[in-house]
């Protein structure tokens, strides 16, 4: 059951779309947020009783912390839609990223080349499926390998130390765009995400 | 101090320079973008300049900026504001210079402590980086590193944690209320255990510690 090229051509519209909405979020209520925080500062700068422990202070304390979780709440929603690093500097860096954030047992193999939003949105969450899968702290399991290359026009994601059970994940994610994942050895898994 | 602004949310340009007034300090340049602000400072003096890192020229042009103002003038401190605090840019950043420059998220300097603070140790030399972006890197070290933070106690994760938001012996000391010299002492073990030893003078090698440390948890180096 392979996708026509009228869906493929639409599930790389939904990506613009994500990507468009992160944009938004950024733009637009993150930024009122962050001001709003600053000019609370103001106010606080000129709050009285700046060095008692009144309730007016207290009120202050309590909103600046409520914007500050509001703004970390709206970080993590705009990350689930389409990590903004991963527009501006590409799969590497945000696959790096990843790792950092994930404490991930992984090595990240990427070519410096740009693939288009679509693409590297789909293999992007095919990759945080599987570290996510794999989030266990059993000592002496095997570092998990994330190589992506390019090859005719398709970003060929080969991950490997991964369980074989993760093939419908990353299928999931390629086959929309026209993609293919395959099993390729015990532990490893070759996945083809159309670029265009 | 005197500051200059470049920021394309008009919004929070607005409000950053309604706080920075408020702390006391004179604001000198306010630009939407990096080039016009690169510009102004051709000819006006500033003690520290506050980057966005999303912003003109796209796509990171807070990042480009920063750059072309360390050349043209080695002496001002740099702290760029970002709604993300993420070790791709802090990594970028220190490339640009490991001294007189900052790394924070944009809701935290909300308050004229906070921020006259970090512009203070910025404008004094040091490295000033989010707290929470250090403590990620610290406590999710990469596989071949966990070992090594594990062999450390909890007293020099700590102190760990507070040398990469780059805080100097004396600011860890008043932190954790102990005396300097046994941080000291922390530090030196620190070091030892992770392998990374002495070269060149003590801020140098902290900072290259630090930064040794983070790029090869990265898997960067």
């Amino acid at each position: 059951m392979t996708p026509g090229r009228d869906d493929a051509r639409r599930s790389a519209e939904r990506w613009r779309d994500r990507q468009t909405l992160e944009r938004r979020l950024h733009d637009g209520p993150a930024q009122r947020l962050s001001a709003l925080a600053l000019r609370l500062g103001v106010l606080r700068a000129g709050a009285p009783g700046r060095n008692g422990d009144d309730a007016w202070r207290r009120g202050l304390d309590v909103f600046q912390s409520e914007l500050e979780s509001a703004l970390q709440e709206l970080r993590e929603v705009a990350g689930a839609l389409y990590p903004p690093l991963l527009d501006e500097a590409g799969l590497g860096p945000a696959l790096r990223e990843l790792v950092t954030a994930t404490g991930a047992v992984a090595r990240v193999d990427v070519a410096d080349v740009r693939c288009g939003t679509a693409a590297e949105g789909a293999a992007y969450f095919a990759v945080a499926a599987c570290l996510a899968a794999a989030d266990d702290p059993t000592p002496g399991r095997p570092e998990i390998g994330i190589r992506v290359r390019v090859e005719n026009d398709d970003l060929v994601l080969t991950l490997t130390g991964v369980d074989p059970d993760q093939r419908r994940p990353v299928l999931d994610e390629a086959a929309p765009l026209g993609g293919c994942a395959e099993l390729t050895g015990p532990a490893e898994i070759t996945a083809r995400f159309p670029c265009a | 101090m005197r500051v200059a602004v470049a920021e394309d949310g008009a919004l929070f340009r607005q409000g950053l320079v309604l706080l920075l007034e408020a702390a006391g300090h004179e604001v000198v340049a306010c630009e939407a973008g990096g080039d016009p602000l690169v510009a102004q400072l051709s000819t006006i003096p500033a003690d520290v300049a506050l980057l966005d890192i999303r912003m003109p020229p796209e796509p990171d042009g807070g990042l480009v900026t920063a750059e072309r103002l360390r050349d043209a003038h080695p002496d001002m401190g740099l702290l760029f504001l970002s709604h993300y605090a993420e070790s791709h840019y802090l990594m970028r950043i220190l490339e640009i210079g490991t001294d007189r420059i900052g790394y924070r998220l944009k809701e935290k300097v909300g308050s004229v402590d906070v921020l006259s603070d970090t512009l203070t140790r910025i404008a004094d030399g040091e490295i000033v980086i989010e707290p929470e972006l250090a403590k990620r890197l610290v406590e999710r070290p990469r596989s071949e590193k966990r070992d090594l933070v594990a062999s450390l106690s909890e007293r020099e994760r700590d102190v760990l944690k507070l040398m990469a938001e780059g805080r100097s012996n004396n600011g860890i000391a008043s932190t954790l209320f102990v005396s300097a010299k046994a941080v000291e002492k922390h530090v030196a073990n620190i070091f030892d255990k992770l392998g990374l030893h002495a070269d060149t003078s003590a801020h140098h090698r902290r900072v290259q510690a630090v930064l040794t440390y983070l790029r090869s948890q990265r898997g960067d180096a």
